[in-house]
């Protein structure tokens, strides 16, 4: 499909959207989308990065599989991909998660919704599949495992569809750290105490200081599985996007307040700078930086406050990065392959002030906690990503200065035959100067 | 330095009496300032929420001050109970002396509440069973450890072989740090974690360091004290 067809069609599809469009803390993290409970801090220079990614049928393996890159531009193997787990199958691979304690990632697939845990705590070089949870639709009716949000003891996992009609409304399901099933919340629907609601998932994003979690809006199966260039020509199923946010009490997991946010809100980030509570995302369809806070009196409200690109040539925000300070957000547009650098100095009036085109198409941004390094991959969805020449597939990382984007290292994903590269988390050093309690027990008993 | 300092265990108090000079390479550390999470918000009303089952308690064997092994169960079952892993060397702020100092205001606004009297229990179980003898243990509980007002039990196990199971059961992530030739020290890293256990051994609610507001921790007490007694659970082996 050629680029043109691509936007133009999309084009379409949004003005029929538009206009059927109803009505943190003190705690950090390194990488500055972590859930704001999640430990072990990486100070300084980050050493892996793993990367969830689609597999391609005839491409090497076939599968979907957690590659681990060298990522310390110190190290001799800087740049290489160090090690692959393939975890049999494809089933749409899409986000991942780490537990509080940052010893295990949990990674979803939203077709046939089978979630993975790695265990990349012990060793980061070797990551090892621990677990694997196959009961998400059984136990909570939800379909579509999207973003896994750790919280004390347990995982938040948002869903973004259901088991009786694969369309958007769905909920959040609650797991123990052992990978048991908890309980689950819907998403509210037509509530009209709090606002309406249309009950549809995507991301999380807590602030615990103020006791507050929201959640944005996408679609269902029906539509995250179909072929783009089909559903943008459907315009019945182009209705079934979200279009709203809605603010939850965080420890009663009870939500409070629907905002009505048009065009599928995605990512949420809180600032993270001490005193500055409030959050943004970026609606995919409608092309809009939107602002969540309190107002004078208190009560959180949520507004458009800036223009991601041309809105009428259907950019597509995806991904979206905070800086730790607070001042900076990255913002992925998809269909231009743009990444664009907003200043958040005054968050009621972003303004961006860079652009850069990283590929022919670009969805995933992480940043490290300074700031100074930025990486870059590109599947959105194994439907939606671009065809022929366009659908690039890479792990690029820049050096940032503040004013330009450098790039240090480029990784073909389909050149080394590993899929489509999608979502990024960081690890450490591996433990030298730690021990589990076991094995120190052993070095003590032989006299070390 | 040898008085409680804003609610500091004794053995710390006592410890940053030492000159840094004097200290050797393992010498306990300086009284940390104890660094609380904001609160923002005002904490639900007890009783008007309820708290999901997370997880079961895990069981093992554990020794009291007076030595004789008991079963952790003896002291998470038949009441409301919170349990905190913690080792007496530790000095992060936002660490054990954090959770120290927590269930210290947590047990004022206990005894000040006449409907919670006899239905809590405070547990501060050792991951250092090495260095945290039962002695060591009574040392650090000082008069909470003594107090019949709310019972406050400062536990610790026989070795890491009986400390392991019970860990891996709660979840509680910990790690013995290495000195510069691989020898283990006496610093633990740890992720904070206290847990919140209703009569039956059911885990109700698990606080981290983000999470360690008393006001809300008070709420969850009394919230799970006002709850139907639930069937009992057996408890595990």
């Amino acid at each position: 499909m050629s680029k043109t067809f691509h936007r133009r069609t999309l084009a379409i599809a949004a003005a029929a959207l538009f206009a059927a469009a109803a009505p943190l803390g003190t705690v950090h993290a390194d990488e500055t989308c972590n859930s704001p409970y999640t430990a072990r801090l990486i100070k300084g220079q980050e050493r892996y990065l793993h990367v969830w990614t689609l597999g391609v049928k005839g491409m090497g393996d076939g599968s979907d599989k957690l590659v681990t890159i060298d990522v310390d531009p110190k190290s001799k193997q800087y740049g290489k991909v160090i090690h692959t787990m393939s975890v049999g199958g494809r089933g749409e691979a899409h986000h991942m998660g780490f537990t509080d304690d940052r010893k295990y990632l949990w990674a979803g697939r939203l077709d046939d919704n089978k979630i993975f845990v790695f265990d990349v705590g012990t060793d980061p070089t070797q990551p090892k599949l621990v677990r694997t949870i196959n009961d998400f639709v059984a136990k909570s009716g939800y379909v579509g495992p999207h973003t896994f949000y750790a919280m004390p003891g347990r995982m938040l996992v948002q869903a973004l569809s259901n088991k009786k009609d694969h369309g958007g409304v769905t909920g959040i399901a609650v797991y123990n750290n052992q990978g048991e099933y908890v309980g689950k919340h819907d998403m509210p629907v037509n509530n009209a105490a709090i606002g309406g609601g249309d009950g549809y998932g995507y991301d999380i994003g807590i602030n615990p200081e103020k006791n507050v979690m929201l959640t944005s809006s996408f679609t269902g199966w029906t539509n995250y599985m179909m072929d783009l260039g089909t559903l943008v020509k459907d315009a019945n199923a182009m209705k079934n996007f979200g279009n709203t946010m809605a603010i939850w009490d965080a420890k009663t997991l009870q939500p409070k307040k629907v905002f009505n946010v048009p065009g599928a809100p995605l990512e949420i980030r809180w600032s993270l700078k001490e005193g500055q509570n409030w959050a943004v995302t970026a609606t995919a369809l409608t092309s809009k930086i939107w602002l969540i806070k309190q107002d004078a009196k208190g009560e959180w409200q949520a507004k458009d406050v800036a223009t991601i690109g041309d809105p009428a040539k259907i950019p597509l925000p995806v991904d979206i990065s905070i800086t730790a300070d607070g001042k900076g957000l990255w913002v992925n547009t998809f269909m231009d392959g743009k990444t664009r650098y907003f200043d958040m100095t005054d968050p009621e009036n972003p303004k961006q002030t860079y652009e850069m085109v990283a590929g022919k198409q670009v969805n995933m941004v992480s940043q490290s906690w300074d700031g100074k390094r930025v990486y870059l991959t590109t599947s959105l969805l194994g439907n939606w990503d671009k065809k022929g020449a366009d659908d690039e597939q890479f792990l690029r990382i820049y050096d940032w200065d503040g004013k330009e984007l450098k790039q240090k290292l480029d990784i073909d994903f389909y050149k080394l035959k590993l899929g489509r590269a999608h979502h990024m988390k960081f690890s450490g050093e591996a433990p030298t100067r730690s021990a589990s309690i076991g094995a120190a027990s052993t070095l003590l008993a032989s006299g070390r | 330095m040898l008085a409680l300092a804003a609610g500091m265990p004794p053995a710390l108090a006592h410890a940053g009496a030492h000159p840094p000079a004097a200290r050797g390479a393992d010498s306990p550390a300086a009284v940390p300032q104890v660094q609380p999470p904001k609160q923002d918000f005002v904490a639900n009303p007890a009783g008007s929420y309820r708290l999901p089952v997370l997880q079961q308690a895990a069981n093992g064997w554990v020794l009291d001050g007076s030595r004789v092994p008991r079963r952790l169960s003896r002291y998470t079952h038949g009441t409301v109970t919170l349990l905190s892993f913690v080792y007496t060397y530790c000095s992060d702020p936002i660490g054990c002396p954090l959770a120290y100092a927590t269930m210290a205001d947590l047990k004022s606004r206990v005894l000040a509440d006449a409907s919670l009297h006899g239905k809590v229990r405070f547990v501060s179980l050792s991951f250092d069973p090495t260095n945290d003898t039962p002695d060591a243990m009574r040392l650090y509980g000082a008069e909470h450890a003594k107090s019949t007002a709310l019972p406050w039990h400062f536990l610790t196990t026989y070795s890491p072989r009986f400390l392991l199971p019970i860990l891996d059961g709660y979840g509680q992530d910990v790690e013995v740090e290495l000195d510069a030739k691989g020898a283990p020290t006496r610093a633990r890293t740890h992720m904070l974690k206290l847990f919140l256990i209703d009569p039956g051994g059911g885990v109700r609610e698990i606080y981290s360091a983000a999470f360690l507001h008393p006001e809300v921790m008070f709420n969850d007490i009394k919230t799970l004290v006002m709850e139907a007694p639930a069937p009992a659970r057996q408890a595990r082996p």
